[in-house]
């Protein structure tokens, strides 16, 4: 009956428009795409409410696309000073999005009211006046909370050359962030950043309801449903996709695209349509991703609540048209070649994560230009979750002459963190807190390693520190409960707080706004036969004699040490020679701690953090100590590395005779 | 079918010599292990009283490999799981072909410079010992063979690396630059590859067959006595565009027996678990087993040339 109540909910939310959340930014668009000249035109019908606590005398907007209007906008600016070169586009190659008109509608009248003369170009984070990706426009009147506008903008955006994940190559356009959109009014200050290198992006829920008109030679993806086609006599076909509850609209056009869809049931009585647009040089991938998209469906709606959109569309980025590994609602990019090799990963670890998105930048909507560990690290949990679930450790994997060859001898266990994670990490730990807005990083393997890996790594530490029942419950929960609502990071703070039954924060306040380093290491094991005693005792001299029989007793010590900066309650295991074991528990605070024993047996070896809960430990190696290493292991990768070394040589005789 | 004679001829010429493939096996041996010790004792320290021993004793501990990655210098940044079984030689296939081996650390190209050096001395030893009549190895004569070709196999050494690095290496780049230019504006990755695959073949086809010319330019110093290396090397062109046929099947015949037996290599060594002592010396005794037989192909091929060439009846 649960069964057949949640299918009927679930079709009639499908086939009716009810939506999910407040509706707070509405878009109803009309564009068409000039294929020639690249160039897009239309006007957006955008219907706002000040949800905020108090009024607001002027609304404030992206415009992303003028960060690729010349070379000298802050997404440009910043990327050269991270080392990228920057964009070497001709004339034509730039892109912008140019607001001719912005009208307010009023009232039931329709009259309107010209805004255009009261446009001005903001840059809130650098004062960089050449960007011009934020401008705001005052109004007449202050918009009161709960007010609603309406605002007709006519526009037009010219799709650049492929870059950051949109533009155009060779006929396949992939259209992201390319319209005059609103940004979030949070207690009556604008949340609206300037488009930078390292960041992504933040919005107001709403229904998107867009028109696109294109010649009809071009299959189309987009977020939504498809509600209607229609030929035009010009050669032209309209595409009207509709999708409620969602912060952004993006699409794809191209000739080429092979499409194949399933209906798929993920969960009892729920079903999603999926889209894959598949480059034709992918054919042979068409299943793989598939799989993988229906993998990520399932395993995210267990973990992190059913997916609660009716479409998905996967969209097989076309070469060169740097578009790959991106999210947007409903609709995603993953990102393959041709040869790629079952088990090394790939394209199936980037599909999971895209879609992975869907729930921490989609449906729960954090602000990626503020905390984008919240998004992109817990999404990064999630593909790894999905992933190892799903297909098991992936293996090496190296291309040589460009073919994958797999290296089955050596696994990626989960604690490497999406292939090299703890790596990246190692090498950057200190340089930056984990929480700063993005552009704020010192630099973009500062952003990567802590935005992504860190934060990944975090979550998989707390997941083992809290236990895996109580943190699946958890992250559930946050999931769910902030569907729709923008969470902070103290939001996170507090259901962590909640299903541990106690305040995380001396944990959390660590790792997200600090940058010292985990590790605990073994640094020592004594084991000495206790000594005999000699000397004055209560007045009396006495010379024990050496206790030579078997029965000796042995007095020894373990010395356990916090080699980094972050204090951890941590286990520390002790096993002696005739296999008996010791399970120690040290608060981690102090910089060393001794445990001493003493008995007829030696310690073997000890190991901290045995259960390898601390999987931010940026030095796993030092966390164990034997009495008794394994001699054999030196030699044998001694030897093999000797059998490389010995035929390089004989490769490199080559070149003598 | 002149050139399976003088294929079957130079086995047996090598057989023959099976005590001079043993010494140039131990050099190389001996080579490697100068920098096999210092390599010892870096993993030795890294696994130090750490379990991580044992569980590379195992099998392979990637999370460890990371950490030794990250804080590795000189000869230890070689260490990669990609060494292991088929890697070995697709790393060092690739480092030819494409001429990396300029991204070696400093310490492994020096020593690959003074064991080229090595090679080009050994060389004249070699083919001066299969010259003799009845062909038979003695270490002084091959030491005089080594010493008497030394300078002029240098010096051939030295032109060929025009050829190799100069000529090959060059377009070698050019080709880069054409996959990269013709990737910018590519519809798939398809195309491109292909075209790198193509251009790979190329060069190593041309790596082989200059290789070859240049072993027929030490084989007329030896065979012919010849003095000046440029006619040598003109001599070497000219008996191999004579003789395309023997000199290419000899050749390309040689050239699939090493493949052939590293594909043998491959697998059996795959096969053997590396988990007891027994294990590490069964495959450490296995893979210099391979080392000596593609030493073994070194000599082969030259006893075969050396025989071709001899065969072959020179125009007065």
């Amino acid at each position: 009956m649960v069964a057949l109540a949640i299918f009927t909910y679930g079709v009639l939310l499908a086939e009716s428009d009810e939506t999910l959340c407040d509706q707070v930014a509405n878009y109803t668009m009309d564009i068409r795409l000039d294929t020639e000249r690249h160039l897009i035109t239309g006007s957006e019908m955008l219907t706002w409410t000040n949800t905020s606590e108090k009024p607001t005398e002027e609304l404030w907007f992206h415009l992303y696309w003028n960060a690729f209007q010349n070379n000298m906008s802050t997404f440009i600016r910043e990327r050269a000073f991270d080392g990228r070169p920057e964009p070497q586009f001709s004339k034509d190659d730039w892109g912008y999005c140019r607001v001719s008109s912005i009208n307010m509608v009023i009232g039931e009248s329709e009259e309107e009211f010209d805004l255009t003369p009261f446009i001005e170009f903001r840059q809130p984070d650098d004062g960089n006046v050449l960007d011009q990706t934020v401008f705001a426009v005052e109004l007449p009147e202050a918009l009161e909370p709960g007010q609603t506008i309406t605002l007709k903008i006519e526009f037009q955006a010219k799709v650049p050359r492929p870059i950051s994940r949109t533009g155009v190559y060779k006929n396949n356009y992939f259209i992201a962030q390319w319209f005059p959109k609103i940004g979030v009014l949070q207690d009556g200050i604008w949340n609206c950043h300037q488009y930078h290198a390292h960041s992504e992006y933040f919005a107001d829920y709403g229904t998107y309801d867009v028109k696109i008109t294109l010649p009809s030679s071009y299959t189309v993806g987009a977020t939504g449903e498809l509600r209607e086609k229609k030929t035009n006599q010009d050669g032209t076909s309209t595409h009207r996709f509709v999708q409620h509850s969602v912060h952004d609209f993006a699409w794809t056009a191209s000739p080429h695209f092979l499409v194949y869809r399933e209906n798929f049931s993920f969960a009892p009585g729920l079903t999603i349509d999926i889209t894959l647009l598949l480059q034709p040089y992918h054919k042979r991938l068409k299943d793989r991703y598939m799989n993988a998209v229906k993998h990520a469906i399932k395993y995210a709606s267990l973990l992190f609540g059913n997916y609660p959109y009716t479409t998905v569309t996967c969209v097989d980025p076309a070469y060169n048209s740097h578009s790959g590994g991106m999210e947007y609602p409903t609709l995603f990019t993953g990102g393959a070649t041709f040869l790629d090799r079952m088990g090394s990963g790939d394209p199936e670890s980037v599909i999971i994560h895209e879609f992975g998105h869907g729930y921490f930048y989609g449906l729960i909507g954090s602000n990626e230009f503020e905390h984008a560990w919240m998004d992109e690290g817990m999404t990064s949990f999630l593909d790894t979750e999905i992933y190892y679930t799903a297909y098991g450790e992936p293996y090496m994997t190296k291309r040589y002459f460009g073919i994958p060859v797999l290296f089955k001898t050596a696994r990626i266990p989960i604690e490497l963190d999406e292939y090299h994670g703890i790596s990246e990490y190692r090498q950057t730990s200190d340089m930056d807190d984990m929480q700063r807005f993005s552009w704020k990083f010192i630099n973009g393997a500062s952003y990567t390693s802590n935005v992504y890996f860190k934060s990944e790594l975090m979550m998989r530490t707390l997941k083992r520190y809290l236990g895996t029942d109580v943190f699946s419950d958890m992250i559930k929960d946050y999931s769910e409960k902030w569907w729709f609502n923008h969470p902070l990071p103290k939001d996170f703070y507090d259901i962590v707080k909640a299903h541990a039954g106690q305040d995380m924060s001396w944990l959390l306040d660590q790792l997200i706004h600090g940058s010292e380093n985990l590790d605990y290491a073994i640094t020592s094991i004594q084991n000495k036969q206790k000594r005999k005693s000699r000397g004055w005792f209560d007045g009396i001299y006495r010379e024990d004699e050496q206790d030579q029989s078997e029965h000796r007793i042995y007095e020894s010590e373990v010395l356990v040490r916090r080699l980094g900066g972050v204090r951890i309650p941590v286990d520390v295991l002790v096993v002696f020679q005739d296999g008996k074991t010791i399970r120690e528990r040290w608060n981690g605070q102090y910089r060393w701690k001794k445990y001493a024993y003493s008995g007829p047996v030696k310690i073997k070896q000890a190991v901290v953090d045995p259960d390898f809960k601390l999987v931010l430990d940026i030095d796993r190696t030092n966390n164990s100590w034997t009495l008794n290493p394994d001699r054999l292991s030196p030699w044998k990768w001694t030897s093999t590395w000797l059998l490389w070394l010995q035929h390089a040589m004989e490769c490199l005789g080559f070149f003598g005779s | 079918m002149k050139f399976w004679i003088n294929f079957l001829k130079g086995f047996r010429l090598t057989a023959k010599t099976a005590r001079m493939v043993l010494l140039l096996f131990i050099i190389n041996l001996t080579f490697a292990l100068v920098l096999a010790v210092p390599m010892y004792y870096s993993l030795k320290d890294s696994f130090g009283n750490s379990l991580v021993g044992e569980r590379m004793a195992k099998g392979f501990d990637t999370l460890w490999w990371h950490e030794y990655r990250d804080q590795s210098e000189g000869i230890e940044k070689t260490f990669t799981p990609f060494i292991i079984g088929k890697g070995a030689i697709l790393n060092n296939l690739e480092m030819l072909v494409q001429m990396k081996f300029f991204e070696l650390p400093p310490i492994i190209l020096v020593f690959g410079l003074v064991y080229i050096l090595f090679h080009t001395f050994l060389a004249g030893g070699i083919l001066s010992t299969f010259n003799k009549d009845p062909p038979r190895f003695a270490l002084r004569s091959f030491s005089e063979g080594a010493g008497r070709y030394f300078f002029r196999f240098i010096l051939v050494v030295l032109v060929s690396w025009l050829f190799f690095f100069g000529l090959l290496g060059s377009l070698n780049q050019w080709f880069n630059s054409i996959v990269n230019k013709v990737a910018e504006n590519a519809f798939s990755e398809i195309t491109p590859f292909y075209l790198s695959l193509l251009f790979n073949i190329f060069i190593f086809v041309f790596l082989l067959l200059f290789r070859m010319i240049f072993d027929y330019s030490r084989i007329t110093i030896v065979a012919d006595g010849e003095r000046n290396i440029l006619r040598a090397i003109a001599n070497a062109f000219e008996f191999v565009i004579k003789n395309p046929g023997s000199t290419l099947s000899l050749f390309y015949t040689v050239f699939a027996v090493n493949v052939v037996v590293t594909l043998i290599y491959i697998l059996i060594k795959s096969l053997i678990p590396q988990t007891n002592a027994w294990g590490v010396l069964f495959a450490f005794i296995f893979q210099q087993m391979f080392i000596f037989a593609v030493v073994w192909i070194r000599c082969w091929l030259y006893a075969s040339q050396l025989e071709l060439y001899k065969f072959i009846p020179k125009e007065i």
